[in-house]
């Protein structure tokens, strides 16, 4: 290792390689930070990583460091918020290329005033393009980041940079690459930068609440599919107290979006169909930290037409719910008598298990203690596809250097 | 000529799908010979018809025992010559797959076979409200499983997007005979997002046998607005304004003057003024008052351009009959020689004006008869030289044009193709575009796949034996000869 490390500290320089007394994360010991300052470091450090066969973890802003199988088998942490080379965007084309690791909230800085808008939108403050793309975040706005991906640059484990995809809005020049480094937890490469698909500022955006009676689901449905929404959500009390009318146990939350005739019409509807009235723009912001929150959280994806049979397990078993009836997603929050509390872990992944079952749909294990997800396969199940996944891994990460064991099936 | 399959691979295929169901025949075997590209050539050695997707495992694990390549084929409208068997393959032709099992109208998702035509699946979902997306010229002939294979795209593709946004799952035939789930039907599934992969891989990675698509709500109101203009690069201005203006048109597509006369002379004759230099077709959907108001705010835009007036479709039958004139310039191209090379290269649209007079100018150079009709909200255009493949001096101007085409376009940021795909044609110039490291990490997706390269050999990678660096066993093709 210390050998390793003084190659290391050759290649990118004393400043961005820091040796420490190890440390636990996510069930790994790690012996020394990395921090490249750039495409070329990142490269350079991968490339001795694998001659050393010495595995990392690779961490973006930390916001989604827990979602992800334990014990991770890395030793050392590769971090990748210096990759920050000048962010290009043209305002004529509704695309930039941005660095994987400039915070999402910078980006939106950016973009301000510039007439279009950053069509991600995860919770967790800090999180960075890369690590939202490499965990396919989403948020309440907008549920597709592999949709918003014209192109990426990526460092492969070997240390060779590649492109794939464009800057263009449409392109099937070659095998789309891009497809699979998004979503797939570092795993496969490491995202440098990224072009991508803006969506133009709305000319008029409202929220509107309505608190909502159990049982009104297909409501709830019509409403998130009205043509201007662009969020909608049932959200439980619980998880949004402050935003409730006394005594109501759930409420809707829309966002309506995109031409100003078009969200009057809408919110028009959705007053005389469900009386929702018109709430502050910071509404989306609470849902996006609700969906975010809690020690324990699962993520539930199903055909809208069976989220309600799921949502309903998940509050009997104890769970807070928020759904987002059109997309087919659903959180479901459960309080935890501190990070070892195994009757109150069991009850709630059995609750969520049973909820993906009676929906049809898949669990994802969002967040949980380190201890909790220890032996479970946090991703929902293995892939009927392990060994055709596992040729994948084996093509860009053959001696498995990125993220070991942390993704679906243990790759 | 190829040897044709051998006796032996022959009676195995047959003895799968029925003695009717495979062709062997040289004259049964050349309209297989190309697809919509007609001057990349190969003869199949052998088209088998399998009718279910038991019967596509067993014909490929036959021809796997036999040593033979194989090729998925829709219904061969590519125009790539990505459905052309080299090496003397097998060609599957997948237009018996062709049902339709399950439209789930509440939770907006369909269930299809590849043989599926693309325009069948629309018209079935029509009476829920619903529609697909994608769609290609072709759609009237076209099946889902090539649309998947292709990646294809469409006009409407500019606000509702490619065949990759709309898939959700797929079962498919590995190159070892294995059947594979990908994704799910909910949209997400645990691990890599193959689905993604195998949309858009040209049919190198295995034979889909069964798609789960996402299907869309019908808009409540859609218009077809025509801008007409003096000259193509004003139409491009026009698109270039409309789009920075934060606008998403369902569509927008340029006919120009050449293509115009052609389709005006045609069947699809649909009264588009033949004396404008291009036409721009705008489409606008979604709510009524939004499509009224956003139709306003196109028509001053089109009039800052300097459109010398601009139409709106009186109705619903005069709005079909522009989309027939559009989704038809390519038939009636015919008019004008026996072939046609359509080239596919995609550009910011912000350079369309630029990049057009340029694209004429090399048209003009190389005296070919050059006539756009192109997805220009995508920035993707389709340049159409007309040419006569028997007068071998116009031929080498077709391909020298197109080469000087694609470098215009890759150098103003642009790629080699939007939605037509590389297959063999364009594979050459797959190294403008990426460098070696770049196509060597989409050869490790292929070696995932089909370490042989079995699947649909000699497709998208570069003619050298490039796949050899990341699989050994890979071989290498020569350039196809042009017919």
């Amino acid at each position: 290792m210390s050998a390793a490390l003084r190659k290391l500290i050759d290649a990118l320089g004393a400043d961005a390689v820091f040796i420490h007394e190890p440390r636990a994360v996510e069930g790994a010991k790690l012996e020394a930070t990395l921090r490249p300052a750039g495409g070329e470091a990142l490269a350079a450090a991968l490339r001795l990583l694998s001659e050393e066969a010495l595995p990392a973890l690779v961490r973006g802003g930390g916001t989604r460091l827990g979602t992800a199988n334990v014990p991770c088998r890395a030793r050392v942490l590769l971090e990748t918020q210096g990759l920050q080379e000048p962010l290009e965007i043209d305002v004529e084309e509704g695309v930039a290329r941005a660095p994987a690791g400039a915070k999402l909230s910078a980006l939106r800085g950016a973009l301000a005033g510039s007439g279009w808008e950053l069509p991600l939108d995860p919770p967790g403050s800090g999180t960075t393009l890369g690590g939202a793309l490499a965990a396919s975040a989403v948020g309440p706005r907008f549920a597709s980041p592999r949709d918003v991906v014209l192109g990426l640059g990526v460092a492969l484990a070997s240390g060779e940079r590649i492109r794939c995809g464009g800057r263009v809005v449409k392109n099937v020049t070659g095998y789309d690459l891009a497809k699979l480094f998004v979503g797939s937890y570092g795993t496969l490469g490491v995202i440098e930068w990224a072009w991508l698909r803006l969506r133009p500022v709305p000319e008029e955006t409202r929220v509107c609440v309505a608190p909502l009676e159990p049982g009104a689901d297909e409501s709830a449905l019509a409403a998130a599919r009205r043509p201007s929404a662009r969020a909608a959500a049932v959200v439980d009390a619980a998880l949004w107290p402050e935003a409730l009318p006394d005594g109501a146990s759930r409420a809707l939350v829309v966002e309506l979006a995109g031409d100003a005739a078009a969200v009057e019409d809408d919110e028009r509807a959705l007053a005389s169909a469900l009386g929702v009235a018109r709430a502050e723009a910071g509404a989306i912001d609470a849902l996006r930290d609700a969906q975010g929150a809690g020690p324990l959280r699962v993520r539930i994806a199903a055909l809208p037409g069976g989220l309600a049979d799921a949502a309903a397990v998940l509050r009997a078993g104890g769970g807070a719910v928020l759904t987002h009836p059109a997309r087919g997603l659903l959180w479901a929050r459960f309080a935890l008598d501190g990070p070892e509390d195994e009757r109150g872990t069991e009850g709630a992944l059995r609750a969520a298990g049973e909820a993906a079952r009676v929906a049809g749909g898949a669990c994802l294990l969002e967040a949980a203690p380190v201890a909790a997800r220890e032996g479970r396969e946090v991703f929902g199940g293995t892939s009927a596809t392990l060994a055709l996944e596992r040729a994948v891994k084996r093509q860009y990460d053959p001696l498995g250097i990125l993220n070991p064991g942390r993704f679906a099936g243990g790759l | 000529m190829p040897e044709g399959a051998s006796a032996a691979l022959l009676g195995a295929l047959r003895e799968i799908v029925g003695p009717g169901a495979v062709l062997s025949r040289p004259e049964d075997l050349l309209v297989y010979e190309a697809d919509g590209l007609t001057v990349h050539g190969a003869l199949p050695s052998a088209v088998v018809l399998p009718s279910d997707k038991t019967e596509v495992q067993r014909v490929v694990r036959a021809c796997r025992a036999h040593g033979t390549p194989f090729v998925p084929r829709g219904a061969g409208t590519g125009l790539s010559g990505g459905a052309i068997a080299l090496e003397q393959g097998v060609v599957i032709e997948c237009s018996r797959l062709d049902r339709i099992l399950r439209v789930d109208a509440e939770n907006r998702i369909a269930v299809v076979q590849p043989g599926v035509v693309n325009a069948e699946l629309s018209k079935a979902v029509a009476p829920h409200g619903l529609f697909y997306a994608p769609d290609p010229s072709s759609q009237l002939a076209c099946t889902l499983g090539g649309n998947a294979a292709e990646n294809s795209g469409g006009p409407h593709t500019l606000k509702y997007g490619t065949t990759t946004n709309h898939v959700l799952a797929l079962e498919l035939v590995l190159p070892d005979g294995e059947i594979a789930r990908l994704g799910s039907p909910v949209g997400v599934a645990p691990g890599y997002d193959l689905v993604g992969a195998v949309v858009g891989s040209e049919g190198t990675l295995g034979i889909v046998t069964e798609l789960t698509v996402r299907l869309c709500a019908a808009p409540e109101r859609a218009d077809t607005l025509l801008g007409i203009f003096g000259d193509v690069v004003s139409a491009c201005r026009a698109v270039g304004a409309i789009i920075a203006s934060g606008l998403v048109p369902a569509a927008l597509e340029i006919v120009d003057k050449r293509t115009i006369a052609a389709v005006e002379a045609s069947v699809y004759a649909a009264g588009l003024p033949q004396d404008a230099g291009a036409v721009l077709l705008v489409e606008l959907d979604g709510p009524a008052r939004a499509v009224a108001r956003q139709l306003e705010r196109v028509r001053a835009l089109c009039a800052a351009a300097g459109a010398r007036e601009v139409a709106v479709a009186r109705d619903a039958e005069e709005r079909q009959r522009f989309w027939r004139a559009r989704k038809g310039a390519f038939g009636a191209m015919g008019r004008l020689a026996p072939d046609l090379y359509v080239h596919d290269a995609v550009v910011p649209r912000a350079k369309l004006p630029e990049i057009l007079e340029r694209v004429c100018e090399i048209g003009d150079r190389h005296r070919l008869r050059l006539s756009n009709v192109f997805h220009a909200g995508d920035g993707n255009l389709h340049p159409n030289i007309s040419f006569d493949r028997r007068d071998p001096d116009e031929l080498r101007r077709v391909t020298a044009a197109g080469e000087e085409i694609l470098r215009v376009c890759v150098e103003a940021g642009g790629v080699i193709s939007g939605e037509h795909g590389i297959g063999t044609e364009k594979r050459d110039y797959m190294r403008l575009v990426f460098s070696d490291a770049d196509l060597a990490a989409m050869c490790r997706l292929r070696a995932a796949f089909d370490p042989d390269h079995v699947c649909n050999p000699g497709k998208i990678f570069p003619s050298t034996r490039f796949c050899m660096e990341s699989d050994p066993k890979a071989r290498g093709y020569d350039r196809v000869e042009l017919a």
